[in-house]
Formats: C-alpha cells, structure tokens, sequence
C-alpha cells in the first residue's frame, strides 16, 4: 500500500520504484567506471571513454527523470539508451577496431549482465504503459 | 568476502521468494541485510588494518571505491522498504542483494588484482 503516493510523483512507487532502482545502480556502475577510465589513460581509447561518459550522464539523467516524473525527459533519456545500445552494440561487433577498450554498450552491454540492453525496454514500457493519465497498478495516477 | 557474498545470495533468494509470494519486506529480512551490512563493515576493517600493515589491495582506489559504494547499496534498499510497502520493495530488495554480490566478487578481484 503506498498511499502517500500523490497524482504526477512519477516513478517513486510501486512497479517505478523497482526501475529507478535498477536505473540507480546502473548509473553509479557506469559514472564510476567512466570517470576511472577517463582519469586514468583517457589517450587508450577516447571515442570508447567518451561514449561510456556520454552513456553514464544520460543513465544519471533518467534515472532522476523517472524518479521525479519528468516524463518528456525521461523519454529523450531512455530512448538515447535504447539506441545508443543497439548502435554501438552492434558497430562493436561489426568493427571491434573502433573500440579498443569496452564500453558499457559493448556487446549489446554484455560486461553489465546486458543490463543495458534491458533496461531501455524496461523504461520504455514503463513510460508506455504509465502515459495519458492512466493509473499505474498502485493506482497512483501518472502525468 | 565469500561468506558476505553468500549472505547477500540468500538475502536475494529470500526477497525473490517474497516478490513471486506478492509480498513486501518484513523486518526480519532487514535484520538479515544488516547482518550482510556488519559483515561489509568487518572488511573495511580487515581492509584498513592490511593498508596500515603496508598490504593492503593491488589497485587500492578501484577497491575502496567498490567496497564504499557497497555500504551504501543494503541502507538505501531498506530505506525503500519502510516507503513502499508492496512487492515492489522485494524487488528492489533483490536488486540491492544481487548488487552487493556482484561487487563482492568484484572486490575479491581488485584484492587479488585479477
């Protein structure tokens, strides 16, 4: 029962809480790694590290968009993950010479469990099937 | 780090175990992570002792860094569990449990330096 759950809070309850949860550990995993790699040797891949960063900003942006009902920004958001995924999951297989050292997207985000993979799928449900006001099934009711 | 990674493990089957029953977290699977939550705190100890012994981790800012984030992970998953009072706080309990497995075994890596 989350009744304090008022109209518009976004995905800070039920089935959404469980997604900014899995959005939450995603960004720290990827923001930390991708500040290691960029402090550390940023010159042993740059187009890969600066991907990760790029890819570790927007998993950070989501997850606070989802987490405050930011629903136009959370969809910008989840839908530059989901291509982002598929682009450089695909380009790194096709050309692994692109990427000398891997990205979280790498290999369809195979070093994260395909968390990566998944996840948009997830977020982009969850946005589908919260809009036009509909209630969500804890009958907290959606923007 | 085995035993805590072990702990964590139940502690996600358990909370899997409750989201398929439809269930929220109970009191005594938070006791349960506190447990797994002690035992974190026992290896920054065992960690801080090595470091002043001159031992310490092979790559000791990854380690630290993972080890501190871990702390974090159980705490925000119970605080969770008192707001939401569905099954969705399983799931988001699962989710924490299986996190801190998989940064023990991270943990254990950066130790050894594999």
């Amino acid at each position: 029962m989350s009744g304090a759950t008022a109209p518009g809070t976004g995905a800070a309850s039920g089935p959404g809480r469980a997604l900014v949860a899995l959005y939450g550990v995603l960004a720290i995993a990827a923001t930390s790694r991708s500040g290691v790699q960029i402090l550390r040797d940023f010159d042993a891949a740059p187009l890969a590290y600066s991907l990760s960063a790029a890819a570790a900003l927007v998993y950070v942006v989501a997850t606070v968009a989802l987490a405050r009902g930011a629903r136009r920004v959370a969809w910008v958001a989840v839908c530059f993950e989901a291509v982002g995924v598929l682009v450089v999951g695909t380009l790194s297989l096709v050309r692994p010479e692109l990427f000398p050292d891997a990205t979280v997207w790498s290999g369809f985000g195979i070093g994260y469990g395909f968390v990566p993979l998944v996840l948009p799928a997830l977020g982009l449900w969850w946005l589908v099937r919260t809009r036009d006001g509909r209630p969500t099934p804890d009958g907290a009711v959606a923007r | 780090m085995l035993v805590t990674a072990a702990g964590a493990a139940l502690l996600g089957g358990w909370a899997a175990w409750r989201t398929v029953r439809d269930r929220p977290v109970i009191l005594r699977q938070l006791i349960a992570a506190a447990v797994v939550e002690g035992l974190l705190a026992v290896q920054v100890v065992v960690g801080l002792v090595a470091v002043a012994r001159g031992g310490g981790p092979a790559d000791g800012p990854t380690f630290w860094g993972y080890l501190v984030t871990t702390l974090f992970v159980l705490p925000v998953a119970a605080a969770w569990a008192f707001a939401e009072r569905t099954r969705w706080s399983s799931v988001v309990l699962l989710v924490a449990a299986l996190t801190v497995v998989f940064l023990q075994f991270r943990v254990v890596q950066v130790w050894t330096g594999a």
